[in-house]
């Protein structure tokens, strides 16, 4: 997880992902849009992990109560994280929606 | 994500405590066992704790500043076996002698409690950074 987490940071830091932003209009793909990918996948990656615990537990496989629990805190927390910059970036759009020309 | 460092130690706490339950149960129902696969009755065990480095970002940042914990062993405690006079016993040694296990009751008993109470901690510290990461959340709400 942790890896995980250092690897997005690193990419996000790293000047080659960080591409000026609306001076090549010929691609649709910018920094923002991988950055975004990227948090959806570890989202993902969480929402997995979560899964496979609860089925450990349920099925008495392995795992303890508390692991579960707690990868599906981390999957519940990092999913509100990830609506709340859905809800910025919706916001963004309608106000330029908005906006008088 | 930061919060997942402090989530990451308290589930060592609660697997650590987990474990010294374990033992403390296996102690207890074995309070009075004479016979072990080993051979000899039931010996105590001890759980032994370690620190251990987190490896997440803000244990790098700090460098050994944070620890989580971890079982470091399981030991057997040979000292202070009881010896009951009772030679009818099948078991019974050459003088009539039957080895009981070193195992105290009460002393378990007040482990158990002591490990209760550090889950439960370990649990209420797991809400609290819980609550914080959705504090955070609400931020411009």
């Amino acid at each position: 997880m942790n890896k995980i987490t250092t690897g997005s940071e690193a990419s996000r830091l790293s000047p080659q992902t960080i591409k000026p932003v609306g001076t090549d209009p010929g691609k649709p793909q910018g920094a923002f849009g991988d950055v975004l990918k990227q948090a959806v996948t570890e989202i993902n990656q969480l929402q997995n992990s979560a899964d496979k615990a609860i089925t450990g537990v349920q099925l008495g496989q392995s795992g303890s109560i508390h692991e579960a629990m707690i990868a599906l805190e981390k999957a519940d927390i990092s999913f509100r994280a990830m609506m709340q910059v859905r809800n910025k970036i919706l916001d963004a759009y309608q106000e330029i929606m908005r906006m008088q020309v | 994500m930061d919060f997942i460092t402090s989530f990451d130690i308290s589930s060592s706490g609660l697997s650590a405590q987990r474990k010294k339950m374990d033992v403390i149960v296996s102690n207890l129902a074995n309070a009075s066992t004479i016979q072990t696969p080993e051979g000899g009755p039931y010996k105590r065990k001890v759980v032994v704790l370690a620190a251990e480095p987190v490896n997440g970002k803000f244990g790098n940042a700090l460098k050994d500043a944070l620890s989580q914990v971890k079982v470091q062993e399981i030991f057997e405690d040979g000292e202070g076996l009881k010896k009951v006079h009772d030679p009818t016993h099948p078991n019974a040694d050459d003088q009539g002698f039957v080895t009981y296990p070193n195992v105290n009751v009460m002393t378990e008993m007040a482990d158990m409690i002591t490990v209760n109470r550090a889950y439960e901690a370990c649990v209420t510290a797991l809400d609290a950074t819980k609550n914080m990461a959705l504090k955070a959340l609400d931020i411009g709400k």
